[in-house]
């Protein structure tokens, strides 16, 4: 259906600068930088709690209202196996679709929005194995190491016996 | 999801309110009305359920309903008779109707044999009655259609080609003769063909496209135009067509729409007949003189020709036409027709969308006829939209309680202005909380419409004469209530129809009818709806109830339980009394499941019971499901809400009395029952320092009356609370049924009373 | 070259939004209307190039409905194209009596809808 494409292409389309770049929110954990494209992104907010959900894994950090819907939280340091994140106000929560979902990342802060070219993503190198579960790949970027989130990676396995 | 998937969608959906207007129609033909518009319409909706079936290629149902359509056609113009066995058969043929669709639905294959003796029947009758009949027998009928119609599988997602040429290979058969290809068509159009609104230009235009075309008007009837008449058709066409693989019969395909209206003959040039185009003189085109018509090629001539064919057409609309031709002699058939035009067409007024157009040219006369709702204007809306504005709607009554709650006396006092404001507001949220909840409801009838078959299913294999009786289907309630009411309804009709009536021979013996009645009935009472299920059987066998229940450690063998007790354990889980498993209401799932399902929609079951005399079941349902009343706590430091529906009562911790079981969990008593406990905190692992003397004990009932007693650190308060799901974003997680949004903004969670004991269930079992 | 406008009517909401996907992706406008008389009604207000109608319909059937068409001043040569399952020639005899300007026959073939549409309007 080519209409159908057409609208789902049409938010790229405005954010990308050129055929083969893109663009991406960067994003800090610690010393760590990482990335998703921008235009998964659907929002930004500070830290303001959540709801604690029972029966999930740590880095499940509970779930929020977003002017009305419930989305869930997910802490990224933990899901990175750093242990939970003792979150402030200074805090981010970056709302992002992935699929029909949205979910919410909490991360220390977004640093940058960054526009790469898709021929320099390079795939993760073997060796930590939680980088190559939840990384799509990795690009350089002003000698900066940005690990681009696979964000259906990072959400799956969220309940304690799944 | 594609096209194909979307129309199948739409297809089963009219589907399933095709057969429950069968039902309907059927249920008052039964009861002795027999007008013609029932008949009609009954006939309509098998004919749109084969119209689609055969678009999909659903081959045995277009098969079945075609044989089942033919006969009622036969019974609408009365060659067979619609006697109560006619009717019966009919019956008979909505279900196996029903069955085909289901089966296209599912995609299941039905056994070929399936309703070929009905199908025979069908034939019988429209055989037997119009044997007498001069033109056709109805077994013929019924056979030809495996000839003529054969369902096509369309393919829409090709896309739809430009209009060519009709599609050789359909022609195959047509003989086809080397060197053939060049034709003569000779073609006079009757003053019908105009009337009917075909036009020779568009006919030249699709020959055209078959092959080279040369086109000769024949004017040689064009009377002066003093004797011009206006409506008469004086002209004809001489075709030639050349083209290598040009057949008689695609020709003939192009005048299809014609046939009947004009003169046509075809003829192959050079082929071993005598030519028949000496029949006319080509050359007669030239004596008229008027060459403005003589088409020298089709893409120049057929112009004019347009023009002419139009007039005649159109001059009937034109009433000074007429005066114009008589005045104006000398004028070309162009320019004629350029006076006879009609005035321009006034701007189309702004265009609405298809549906909605639709919607708004609503029956002008609708009254006057029977079996549809009358007079009243609809549009069809996505439920999503409707839930979107009636969740809005619950957040509105919710903030316009915390509202009020904020108000204390000295504001009170204070801003008087205020408190009226907000009682006003109140109550126009309130309005319109019921409003919007009203667009959301459903007549129960939906449901109700499918449980005369059953009842039917039920008394052929229990060898039962079951009547049923359905009261207040008009009733109305929330469309997802009603979604659920469809498995616990028919659960409770078929324990009633299995073990509530008795053996026709057993009532006899009682002194009551031979035929049992159940009577389905649904009401509005406050804030609920109530839909009773009532059977005149021998009521439940309390002792029997009682040996079970107490046999499979459903109840301690030590209670007394009162009859009323006695009844309700009928829901208790995985509790059978059938002796024998019974096709019907057995395989170990039965009233337990509508316990759970009618509690899952907040809603409770009540069971009375007379033995002798019958069974009656109620069950009470809220209005709708989108707002809940609900009893805020915490859990550690989290929100957390419990359905009001599911709590017995609160105690405080320091007044309970809580034992020890050997195992090491804990018991709590009350009233003589000791009831699991489970602490929320413990189970969810919520962090938070508490009081233990300021805990407190919600006790709820889940599943099968069966109680549960959770732990709280703290109750808030009642209120009342929009679902939300937590599906939507991420998953189902246990214990939890799901969230809402707080006053403050922030997300309760809400408490899974049935999951939770469930859960514990297992837990003890593993 | 203007689009042109179909009032499709038929009480099968299947039939109609098969139509109008196929009429709508050969480039018509598509106009819809449950029974003859909301046809009608359409009508009224609306200019249409070609119709396509239902026999078998509630309030007012397709043949009612091209009569009253056919009746009316201005629609004597607009195309009525009569879209019925109905293999035996007298539903169509009646139809074309009615003043039907030609036939489709469900279930119908996209290619073939719209070649033949193209039979009966400009």
């Amino acid at each position: 259906m080519e209409a159908l494409n057409l609208r789902d292409d049409s938010g790229e389309n405005s954010a990308i600068a050129a055929h083969n770049s893109m663009q991406l929110i960067a994003f800090s954990i610690g010393e760590q930088t990482y990335g998703v494209e921008i235009t998964t992104v659907r929002e930004i907010r500070a830290w303001n709690g959540a709801t604690p959900l029972p029966n999930t894994r740590e880095f499940v950090r509970g779930v929020i209202n977003l002017r009305g819907t419930i989305v869930p939280i997910f802490d990224l340091r933990a899901r990175f196996g750093d242990g939970p994140t003792s979150p402030t106000k200074n805090h981010v929560v970056v709302v992002m679709s992935v699929g029909e979902k949205w979910v919410g990342i909490l991360v220390d802060a977004v640093s940058d929005i960054l526009t790469v070219s898709r021929e320099d993503i390079h795939n993760v190198p073997e060796g930590n194995s939680v980088d190559t579960e939840l990384l799509n790949g990795i690009v350089t970027h002003d000698s900066r190491m940005v690990g681009l989130i696979d964000l259906h990676a990072v959400v799956s396995g969220a309940k304690l016996d799944g | 999801m594609s096209d194909l998937d979307d129309f199948k969608a739409t297809y089963f959906d009219e589907c399933s309110e095709l057969l429950n207007e069968l039902e309907e129609q059927f249920a008052a033909i039964e009861a002795g009305e027999r007008d013609s518009d029932r008949l009609n319409a009954v006939f309509r909706a098998i004919h749109s359920i084969k119209g689609g079936a055969g678009a999909f290629g659903f081959s045995a149902l277009v098969g079945f309903a075609h044989a089942y359509e033919t006969l009622l056609d036969y019974v609408r113009d009365g060659r067979v008779e619609l006697t109560d066995d006619v009717c019966a058969l009919c019956i008979r043929a909505n279900d196996i109707i029903a069955d085909h669709v289901k089966a296209a639905q599912s995609g299941d294959v039905l056994a070929a044999d399936y309703g070929m003796e009905e199908k025979e029947r069908f034939d019988a009758l429209a055989r037997g009655e119009s044997a007498d009949d001069d033109d056709e027998t109805g077994g013929e009928i019924i056979e030809e259609f495996d000839i003529d119609f054969t369902p096509v599988m369309v393919n829409l997602e090709a896309p739809a080609e430009d209009d060519a040429a009709p599609a050789e290979d359909a022609f195959d058969t047509a003989p086809l003769q080397p060197e053939s290809g060049h034709w003569e068509v000779i073609f006079t159009p009757h003053r019908a063909l105009y009337e009917r609104a075909n036009d020779p230009l568009l006919l030249f235009r699709e020959l055209a496209a078959l092959g080279q075309m040369h086109t000769r008007a024949v004017l040689g009837e064009i009377p002066p135009l003093a004797n011009f008449e206006p409506f008469a058709v004086y002209c004809s066409w001489e075709i030639s067509i050349v083209s290598p693989t040009l057949t008689e019969a695609a020709i003939r395909e192009v005048f299809e729409f014609v046939e009947g209206d004009c003169d046509i003959t075809v003829t192959q040039v050079g082929a071993s007949a005598a030519p028949a185009s000496a029949k006319s003189a080509p050359a007669a085109a030239a004596d008229a003189g008027l060459d403005l018509l003589a088409l020298a090629d089709d893409e120049v001539g057929v112009a004019p020709a347009k023009s002419a064919a139009k007039s005649s057409a159109k001059a009937a609309s034109a009433a000074s036409a007429q005066d114009k031709f008589e005045e104006a002699p000398g004028l070309s058939f162009s320019e004629l027709a350029e006076t006879m035009a009609p005035p321009p067409k006034p701007a189309a007024p702004p265009r609405a969308k298809p549906t909605a157009l639709a919607a708004a040219a609503p029956a002008a006369d609708g009254e006057e006829h029977a079996g549809r709702a009358v007079g009243v204007q609809s549009i069809r809306v996505d439920l999503d939209k409707v839930d979107r504005v009636v969740n809005m709607v619950g957040e509105l009554v919710i903030t316009q309680s915390m509202l009020t709650q904020q108000m204390d006396e000295t504001l009170r006092a204070r801003y008087t202005e205020l408190v009226r404001g907000l009682e006003v507001l109140a109550q126009t949220t309130r309005g319109l909380q019921d409003s919007v909840m009203a667009i959301r409801a459903q007549p129960v009838k939906s449901v109700f419409s499918r449980m005369p078959r059953l009842v039917r299913e039920l008394a052929t294999k229990t060898g039962k004469k079951i009547k049923l009786e359905t009261i207040g289907e008009n009733t109305e309630i929330d469309k997802t209530v009603i979604e659920q009411l469809s498995d616990p309804l028919t659960h409770m009709i078929r324990n009633s129809a299995d073990h509530g009536i008795e053996q026709p021979e057993v009532r006899l013996g009682r002194g009551k009818s031979e035929t049992g009645t159940i009577r389905l009935s649904a009401e509005q009472a406050g804030g609920n709806i109530l839909i009773i299920v009532e059977d005149d059987g021998g009521g439940i066998n309390r002792e029997r109830v009682l040996q079970v229940a107490r046999d499979k450690g459903v109840i301690p063998p030590d209670t007394n339980p009162t009859d009323e007790q006695i009844d309700q354990l009928i829901f208790a889980p995985g509790f059978s009394t059938a002796a024998e498993v019974s096709d019907l209401s057995g395989r170990g799932v039965g009233m337990d499941v509508v316990l759970s399902n009618i509690k899952k929609i907040g809603g409770s079951v009540h069971v009375r019971s007379s033995t002798g005399k019958g069974t009656r079941m109620t069950l009470r349902l809220p209005l709708t499901l989108a707002v809940l009343d609900v009893m805020l706590v915490k859990v550690g430091d989290s929100p957390y809400v419990v359905p009001l529906s599911s709590i017995v009562e609160t105690i405080q911790v320091s007044r309970a009395s809580f034992e020890r079981v050997p195992s090491g969990g804990q018991v709590l008593q009350v009233r003589g029952e000791y009831v699991q406990v489970i602490d929320l905190a413990k189970r969810f692992d919520m962090k938070g320092q508490t009081d233990p003397e300021s805990r407190f004990v919600v006790l709820c009932e889940a599943e099968g009356s069966q109680k549960v007693a959770l732990i709280v650190d703290d109750i808030i308060g009642q209120q009342q609370v929009v679902i939300k799901s937590l599906e939507e974003n991420f998953e189902r997680v246990e214990g939890i049924a799901g969230g809402t949004i707080l006053g403050d903004g922030n997300v309760a969670l809400i408490v899974d009373v049935q999951g939770l004991k469930t859960q514990l269930i297992h837990k003890n079992a593993a | 070259m203007t689009t042109l406008r179909v009032l499709t009517v038929d009480d099968s909401r299947t039939i109609l939004a098969m139509l109008h996907h196929t009429l709508s992706n050969a480039g018509f406008e598509v106009l819809q209307a449950e029974d003859g008389q909301q046809g009608l009604n359409v009508l009224m207000k609306e200019s249409v190039d070609v119709v396509i109608t239902d026999i078998n319909m509630p309030v007012m059937d397709g043949i009612e409905f091209i009569r009253h068409v056919r009746a009316t001043g201005n629609h004597q040569s607009l195309p009525i194209l009569i879209l019925t399952t109905e293999t035996s020639q007298d539903k169509r005899d009646q139809g074309k009596a009615a003043g039907g300007t030609g036939w489709i026959v469900k279930p119908f073939d996209p290619e073939k809808l719209i070649s033949v549409i193209h039979r009966v309007v400009h």
